[in-house]
């Protein structure tokens, strides 16, 4: 079955053998293929040359067999002289050997009429020869019957053809003496040509190898080319390259076929891990959500709890009483804690006008003083024009609460806090001052760079300390506004002083 | 670059296969050496010739090898590649020996030929004689030219010649003198009855153009050069150097008309030629030939070869076969040269 696939199309059979065989035996066969042409090759030149070497040594043999044929001859009339002069038998016995040895030698020579001239010369001398032996032995006959003068006649006679045959081989021998020469010549010169031939084949082969060779191991190489390129992909990260063509069975193919098939399980993987990484996400975000909705719900609870309203609704039925009772203070105190609690919860997450600011600081003033029997002295310096500036909402408010809580609450004098608003070139300044008790240096730094605890911090406020502010200014001008704290020391007093940027007023009523 | 290499590749692979073929067919040329290529033949003839007059012998050679080969028989010019020179009559002795099928031979009235012919004919060889005949053996055929027919074409040319010069200078008294001169070696008829032809046609024009003496100089052919030495003797010697100088081969034509030349004797003697090689033509041309007779040729060898073939395939030839001569003149040797 094998064998007629192989005789209906060898190529393709050879092409599918080939593809199966292992970079070893490819290269074996290579090699072997190569070795064999040029052993092939050097086989045939050597018969060639052999071949070349015998005809030059054929070529003279003609001449040699014509010198033979004339030695035989002399035998001959030798023999017969011989025999004529002493009719010894073994003379006759001389003659006769030599009689049969001529004879097989004639046998060699040519008996066709030819347009060819020497052999024409061959038929001619065995014609002649013919006739000679004919003679001689007529002479012969006639010595055994001592018929002297017809014998002597024959011997003449023989004699004079024998000279007369020894010129036509002499002349043959030269012509073909010339014609071998010259043959002699052109094969020398054949084989100087065979060199050169031996030569060019043998290049003509290395080229052919050479071409082969690179063809073949171009073939082995490719795909290992092709896997190195895909190889350098993968590693710069692209997964996305196509599968590689396996063209061959051998080591390189399977090692193809293999990295195939990792490139192929690692698009999978990461497919995976992808899908996976999703899916986490997902749960996290439904986390995150759930636990925002819990602290949302935990927060209206608490709202619940504290219904501003129902506050609200209830310190102004408070401030009605007193007004009622003509208690004018008290109805002003509570209108006072029920504006700053309604402040504290409207304004909880926005921004508020410089003038809303400066009110919730009244009220919270006023409060403190109710509190605390008037112990604090605040004054205002506020330039009108600038009321109308935004500022996040709950600035103020805190740093007043620190500048009593820390300034002035424990001191022995009269405690005074001062807020300035003014303008200053392109920037807006708000101070708060105290005379109260003063900060180190290093707690001005501690405060500022925010490593004070919030605990502490906002162990006397109201949850709103002076990190949260530094940071909602931060956040709202862009790190355009600056807080710093100016105090001389202990019971110096104290200035916090908001920078921020002109300009606010005109950008809020855009906004 | 890949491309630019597979170039330089690809014409590197022309170029020496290119150079492997030529190789190849410079070592197939001369590894064959000179096996030549031969035909045989089913006969054997051979053509015996004198050393005189090659130029003659060669073109009737030709011709008869040409008839030859059409017929199946290879002609082969006996001894000529020998390296011994053999006599006329020993090559045919040779040529008899060697058993050959037939054999052309020039002939002549020798008893030693004539008794040759005697045994090659008596051992079944047909022989044909050519151009010369040996009347009283028993070859098969002769083919030449008609010997009496061509003395009287010479004696019509030497009238014509002396009825020119008659009207050109009007003869005295004295008898024109013509020579013919013999090839002293020739020893068959054919001479004799060229010279009687001439003399009868002179003699019968006698009336006309008065007395022609005719006289023949024998020419030593026996030794190589001889037969130039005597025709220059004739010129050397004024008393004997006649008005007409008839020549009956092509070497004493050429011998005849170079000495004319040399000895400044042209026009003072006539010279018939015999032939027509182009050294003769080109003499007549110039006039210093008066004119030539030549055989055909061609012709001669055809005949020879068709005698010998009708002899072996049907027992009996025709004894003789005559050859067209051609009398040639300058006008005529003028458009053959220009040939």
């Amino acid at each position: 079955m094998e064998q007629t696939r192989f005789f209906r199309a060898p190529g393709a059979f050879l092409k599918k053998k080939w593809r199966y065989l292992t970079l070893q035996q490819k290269l074996t066969a290579l090699f072997l293929m190569t070795a064999v042409v040029i052993l092939a090759v050097n086989l045939y030149m050597f018969t060639l040359i052999n071949k070349m070497t015998g005809r030059v040594e054929e070529v003279y043999v003609s001449n040699v067999n014509l010198n033979e044929l004339s030695g035989a001859l002399d035998l001959v009339q030798k023999s017969m002289e011989e025999y004529l002069n002493t009719k010894s038998s073994d003379a006759m016995e001389d003659y006769y050997r030599s009689e049969q040895a001529y004879r097989e030698l004639m046998e060699g020579l040519n008996s066709e009429t030819t347009d060819n001239e020497m052999l024409l010369t061959e038929k001619n001398i065995r014609g002649l020869s013919e006739s000679y032996l004919d003679l001689a032995a007529e002479a012969i006959q006639a010595k055994r019957g001592r018929n002297v003068e017809k014998y002597g006649q024959l011997y003449e006679d023989a004699e004079l053809l024998y000279d007369e045959i020894h010129t036509f081989i002499y002349s043959l021998n030269n012509a073909q003496f010339k014609d071998n020469s010259r043959n002699y010549q052109a094969l020398l010169d054949s084989l100087r040509y065979m060199e050169f031939i031996s030569i060019g084949v043998l290049l003509l082969v290395l080229l052919g190898n050479i071409s082969l060779i690179v063809v073949s191991t171009r073939s082995v190489t490719r795909p290992l080319h092709q896997l190195a390129e895909a190889a350098d992909e993968i590693s710069g990260g692209n997964f996305e390259i196509d599968r590689l063509p396996v063209q061959s069975m051998d080591e390189v193919g399977i090692v193809t076929n293999t990295f195939n098939e990792m490139v192929e399980n690692i698009r999978n993987y990461i497919e995976q891990l992808r899908a996976t990484m999703e899916r986490e996400n997902q749960l996290k975000e439904r986390e995150l959500m759930m636990q925002s909705h819990l602290k949302d719900a935990q927060l209206k609870y608490l709202q619940a709890q504290i219904n501003p309203h129902f506050l609200f609704n209830t310190l102004n039925a408070g401030a009605q009483l007193a007004m009622m009772e003509e208690a004018d203070r008290t109805g002003r105190f509570l209108e006072n804690v029920a504006e700053f609690f309604r402040y504290n919860v409207r304004k909880n997450d926005e921004d508020a006008a410089l003038r809303e600011e400066i009110h919730l600081v009244d009220n919270y003033v006023y409060i403190l003083n109710v509190r605390f029997a008037g112990e604090i002295l605040f004054t205002k310096e506020v330039d009108e024009s600038l009321l109308n500036v935004r500022v996040p909402s709950m600035i103020l408010q805190p740093l007043v609460e620190n500048a009593f809580n820390y300034g002035i609450r424990n001191i022995s004098w009269t405690g005074r806090i001062e807020l300035s608003v003014y303008q200053k070139g392109e920037e807006i300044c708000i101070s708060i001052w105290d005379n109260g008790a003063g900060m180190e240096q290093e707690r001005i730094e501690q405060v500022l760079s925010g490593r004070v605890q919030e605990a502490e911090a906002g162990a006397g406020g109201n949850g709103v300390g002076m990190k949260n502010v530094m940071e909602r200014l931060r956040l709202y001008f862009r790190d355009q506004a600056g807080l710093r704290i100016f105090s001389e020391g202990k019971n110096t007093g104290t200035e916090v002083l908001i920078t921020i940027p002109a300009g606010q007023e005109e950008q809020s009523c855009i906004e | 670059m890949d491309q630019r290499k597979r170039m330089v590749f690809v014409f590197c692979l022309a170029g020496l296969l290119g150079c492997l073929v030529f190789l190849w067919q410079r070592f197939y040329e001369l590894s064959r050496g000179e096996e030549r290529e031969f035909e045989i033949y089913d006969r054997h003839y051979v053509m015996i010739t004198g050393r005189e007059d090659s130029d003659l012998w060669d073109r009737v050679y030709e011709s008869a090898q040409e008839e030859g080969k059409k017929r199946g028989v290879y002609v082969e010019r006996f001894g000529e590649e020998l390296a011994v020179e053999y006599s006329r009559n020993e090559l045919l002795r040779l040529a008899m020996q060697a058993s050959v099928d037939g054999i052309i031979v020039p002939g002549d009235e020798e008893e030693e030929t004539i008794a040759l012919l005697q045994e090659v004919v008596e051992q079944g060889i047909p022989v044909v004689n050519v151009l010369q005949d040996s009347t009283g053996s028993i070859r098969q055929c002769f083919v030449g030219n008609n010997s009496y027919n061509l003395g009287q074409e010479y004696g019509r040319q030497i009238l014509e010649l002396l009825a020119e010069e008659e009207d050109d200078n009007p003869r005295e008294e004295e008898p024109a003198d013509v020579l013919v001169l013999v090839d002293e070696t020739r020893m068959d008829t054919s001479q004799n009855l060229i010279l009687l032809g001439i003399r009868e046609t002179l003699e019968d024009a006698e009336k006309e153009i008065g007395k022609v003496s005719v006289e023949t100089s024998l020419v030593d052919n026996s030794r190589s050069f001889s037969s130039e030495e005597s025709i220059r003797d004739i010129f050397l010697n004024s008393e004997r150097l006649p008005d007409i100088l008839v020549c009956l081969s092509a070497v004493h034509t050429r011998c005849a008309y170079q000495a004319a030349v040399d000895y400044n004797k042209v026009g003072t003697v006539q010279i018939l030629g015999y032939y027509d090689s182009d050294a003769i033509l080109d003499a007549v041309a110039k006039k210093i030939l008066y004119c030539t007779i030549a055989p055909d040729t061609e012709q001669m060898g055809r005949l020879c070869v068709q005698a010998l073939d009708e002899y072996v395939e049907t027992g009996y030839t025709n004894n003789y076969m005559a050859v067209d001569t051609r009398l040639i003149r300058a006008r005529e040797a003028e458009r053959l040269v220009g040939e």
